[in-house]
């Protein structure tokens, strides 16, 4: 690691997940600072140990330092953790890039993929950083359940195990289980496309469907991850840990998860237009079925599930319709597209 | 290479290699034992008789005694057969005919491909340089010049045929670089004309046949010692020419990681000029001189293609003269590109030596390597940083490759055969051709008119170069050039035309310059068998 000594990480993201990170490492111990977009939000950190917008009345760790300056703060870490929404990734990845340098490790916890690009978020700190050392960090962790000292679990994804092995040290000794692995395309499309599953579920729940339908749901969306990420070069046991069934069982079962709840809204009827501005959180689920479905069609794959949240979205379809189009698809071998590869 | 510096690398490059294999318990025994075994094997094929006799006396020597031996014995037995590479590999360096070559040779390389026709041959004396018509050297010229001025440089061309080197070494004299040393197959020796021109070109022999990791290393170690010591290098990252026709998408990764570890040495070293850059390059051909043996050796099951190839046409002078008439003859150019100078970790290099990031912000390339401080290897951040620079190595390749007129008609045709018969196999088709043995001439401009269109949309995007003829004709010049190529230089015609129909010979060929395409979006796949 590096001779930089001002902080231990910089968290770039004032959002849930990154709130929730920089408090469970202040909690470990370390040096945190957190960059947060809007000036307020870090004069509230600084001031009360609150980000209401996001945390409520959570008090978070009282060393807590928050900034919304990147270019004082950037040069001073070894490590930067990016949590920021896949659809201002770029912008603040430049930004990063512009003070960052080759020694520095970059990681993100960012469960999303480039709407119009399809590119995954490490593809996208590669192109607007000069860093190297990239990763990522994936897994089931509702950030209310980590910040209520529940213990988790999660994976740390590089290529590089300077990367692997700096964010485990971070996480030592705290309630997050950090594991460590090399297939970083495998983590990013596991955290990508739970999402849409999440969606899929959250409509089976709103429209009264029992345990016996959501798990018939939920393990062939974990088939349907699966064949799409090793058609993108990932590691098929990848989506066997938590970067994979473990993050889609949490985001599937809790009602806290957001794709989840929009999946309930729209079995219900709600508009997508409606509850998206009713929302103040973003719920990835949305963008990701779209990129995902231009993908799959352009990779020639069929995927069931995804195509039916794609028409549930976009295409104004009713829970029913998307139902009765994957009961009529004819059963196969199970994992027959995955074992005969 | 100077002859004060012989003996340095010579020493250097023993140590850090012993240093390599003596590292462990058992480390020495295991290392000494398997060459033996590796070179006793070896030497059993040997054809030299004379060679296997010496050799063979030599290592029997050394396994007697290390069967006996203490550690320590063994570590310098070990040093022994260490030495033994290095001397062959570093021994056949003569510095006088080494700077007589880089004078003498260029002009007689011009004069030996212009002698095919005495009156280009009478050009050449006259004083005009007519092989400046059939190789075209293009791309990045000044900056790759500015950087083999600040640093050390590595060249690493596509690899499609054996004359590859020579034409290098020739565009490296043209555009003012220096010479470069490099490491070439024995097979390359095998033509006792070329063996000429390769022994003085900088060339030092590399025995593929050996398969002992410890003379791999040799080598290694001895191309990274050598960029320590400012000698330019040239390498083909593929490791062998393309077997299909396709521009490399893999390369070979131990030899190109040589350039990071010479740079750590240099910062370790604290030397003023510690810069390694590494210098893609694309040769493009309209006709590849060995076309016919190397689709024929990839098309050949898997696991039965051969490595070395001996008996190819590079070895037979009448198919070399053949080739190079016909490329007179059809006034057909070679290009060959320079791309942007890269950084040892993948990063563009501008003229001034600075590297950049892909926002074009400049990046202090120094930090990548620095661990407290100070710079240090680690092994397995090295080999990541050696893939990223390998990702940025085959972009370049594909943004600098030349698409000629026999590759995309190559494509067109190929793909109407593939249409014609969706169900058949690879091999099938290739066989039998299908159901039609030609097309109508009017389908296959048609076809070409939309591959053109896509070549053309992906050139202007930056990301592929197309030759005159496809970016400045019609569909119907890029058809009868391609037919020209085609239909005459190999044994039997790719592609002829008789009335209005096109007739296709020879599939593997077709299916050779059409995989060149492959990895360009739009454009072909690759055709695996």
């Amino acid at each position: 690691m590096s001779t930089r000594s001002g902080l231990d990480i910089l968290v770039v993201g004032g959002g849930t997940f990154g709130s929730t990170l920089a408090t469970l490492l202040c909690e470990n111990g370390h040096r945190v600072r957190i960059w947060v977009r809007r000036e307020e939000q870090a004069s509230e950190i600084n001031a009360k140990h609150t980000n209401s917008r996001y945390l409520g009345d959570f008090k978070l760790h009282e060393n807590l330092q928050a900034t919304n300056e990147l270019a004082d703060s950037v040069p001073e870490t070894p490590i930067v953790l990016v949590a920021i929404p896949s659809k201002f990734f770029r912008e603040v990845a430049r930004e990063i890039g512009d003070n960052l340098e080759g020694d520095q490790i970059l990681v993100h916890a960012t469960k999303g993929i480039e709407i119009d690009t399809f590119k995954r978020m490490s593809d996208i700190l590669r192109e607007e950083t000069c860093a190297k050392k990239i990763g990522v960090i994936s897994g089931p962790n509702l950030a209310k359940e980590i910040i209520a000292g529940q213990p988790a679990g999660a994976l740390v994804a590089s290529r590089y195990d300077e990367v692997v092995e700096g964010t485990q040290t971070l996480f030592q000794g705290s309630w997050m289980r950090m594991y460590g692995g090399r297939d970083v395309i495998g983590t990013e499309i596991g955290g990508s496309f739970k999402n849409i599953i999440a969606l899929a579920a959250g409509v089976a729940n709103g429209m009264g469907l029992g345990d016996n339908t959501k798990a018939l749901l939920i393990t062939r969306g974990l088939s349907e991850m699966a064949r799409f990420g090793v058609s993108l070069g990932a590691d098929v046991f990848t989506f066997g840990g938590l970067a994979g069934i473990g993050d889609l069982m949490a985001t599937c079962a809790s009602p806290l998860s957001r794709n989840h709840q929009v999946g309930v809204r729209l079995a219900k009827g709600e508009k997508l237009k409606k509850i998206v501005e009713s929302m103040n959180q973003v719920a990835e689920g949305i963008t990701t079925t779209k990129a995902v479905f231009k993908q799959v069609q352009h990779l020639g794959l069929d995927l069931p599930i995804v195509r039916a949240v794609y028409g549930l979205l976009y295409e104004g379809w009713e829970g029913q319709k998307a139902l009765q189009n994957l009961m009529a698809i004819p059963v196969g071998r199970e994992l027959a597209a995955l074992r005969y590869r | 290479m100077r002859v004060e510096d012989k003996e340095r690398v010579g020493v250097e490059v023993t140590q850090r290699v012993l240093d390599h294999w003596t590292q462990g318990t058992d480390a020495v025994e295991h290392a000494l034992f398997d060459t033996i075994y590796e070179e006793r094997r070896r030497l059993e094929s040997e054809k030299k008789r004379s060679r296997a006799k010496k050799e063979g006396a030599f290592y029997n020597r050394i396994r007697h005694e290390a069967l006996k031996a203490s550690p320590e014995r063994q570590k310098e037995l070990l040093k022994e057969i260490i030495g033994f590479f290095v001397e062959e590999v570093t021994g056949h360096f003569d510095p006088r005919v080494y700077e007589v070559a880089t004078r003498v040779v260029p002009p007689a390389l011009s004069v030996l491909l212009n002698s095919v026709s005495p009156l280009r041959l009478l050009e050449t004396i006259q004083g005009s340089d007519p092989l400046v018509d059939q190789l075209e050297v293009g791309g990045e010229i000044e900056a790759v010049k500015n950087a083999a001025k600040l640093g050390t440089t590595i060249l690493v061309p596509t690899h499609s045929s054996n004359l590859d080197s020579i034409l290098v070494g020739f565009a490296l004299y043209r555009i003012g670089l220096p010479p470069y040393t490099y490491g070439a197959g024995l097979n390359l020796f095998s033509n006792k004309l070329i063996s000429f021109f390769m022994h003085n070109l900088g060339a030092y022999k590399v025995d593929r046949r050996k398969k002992a990791p410890v003379y791999k290393d040799v080598l290694k170690t001895y191309a990274g010692v050598s960029m320590e010591m400012d000698y330019h290098n040239l390498f083909f990252p593929g490791g062998t020419r393309s077997r299909s026709g396709a521009v490399e998408k893999k390369l070979k990764l131990g030899l190109l990681g040589m350039g990071l570890n010479a740079y750590i040495h240099n910062l370790q070293a604290k030397k003023k000029r510690p810069d390694i850059f590494v210098v893609p390059c694309t040769i493009n051909y309209q006709l590849v001189l060995e076309a016919e043996t190397l689709i024929g050796d990839h098309l050949k099951e898997v696991g039965k293609s051969r490595y070395i190839i001996e008996d190819d046409e590079f070895s037979k002078p009448k198919r070399i003269f053949d080739w190079v008439q016909k490329l007179f003859s059809l006034h057909s150019r070679i290009h060959l590109i320079v791309s942007k100078p890269l950084d040892v970790f993948g990063n563009q290099v501008d003229e001034q030596g600075v590297s950049r990031d892909d926002r074009g912000r400049p990046v202090e390339r120094t930090r990548y390597v620095l661990q407290d401080g100070k710079p240090t290897f680690d092994r397995q951040r090295d080999q990541e940083y050696t893939r990223e620079l390998a990702r940025s190595i085959v972009d370049a390749y594909h943004r600098d490759t030349v698409i000629k007129s026999t590759n995309l008609v190559s494509m067109a045709v190929f793909d109407l055969l593939r249409n014609r018969c969706p169900e058949m196999d690879l091999y099938r088709l290739l066989r039998t051709g299908g159901s039609e043995e030609s097309f109508s001439l009017q389908e296959v401009h048609n076809q070409v008119s939309r591959a053109l269109d896509t070549a053309r949309k992906l050139s202007q995007a930056g990301k592929v170069r197309l030759c005159e003829t496809l970016s400045e004709k019609d569909t119907v010049a890029v058809v009868s050039e391609a037919l020209a190529h085609l239909g005459s230089y190999h044994r039997h015609p790719a592609l002829s035309r008789r009335g209005d129909r096109l007739f296709h010979g020879d599939r593997n060929l077709l299916l050779y310059y059409q995989n060149r395409l492959s990895g360009f979006g739009g454009l072909a796949t690759e055709k695996k068998p």
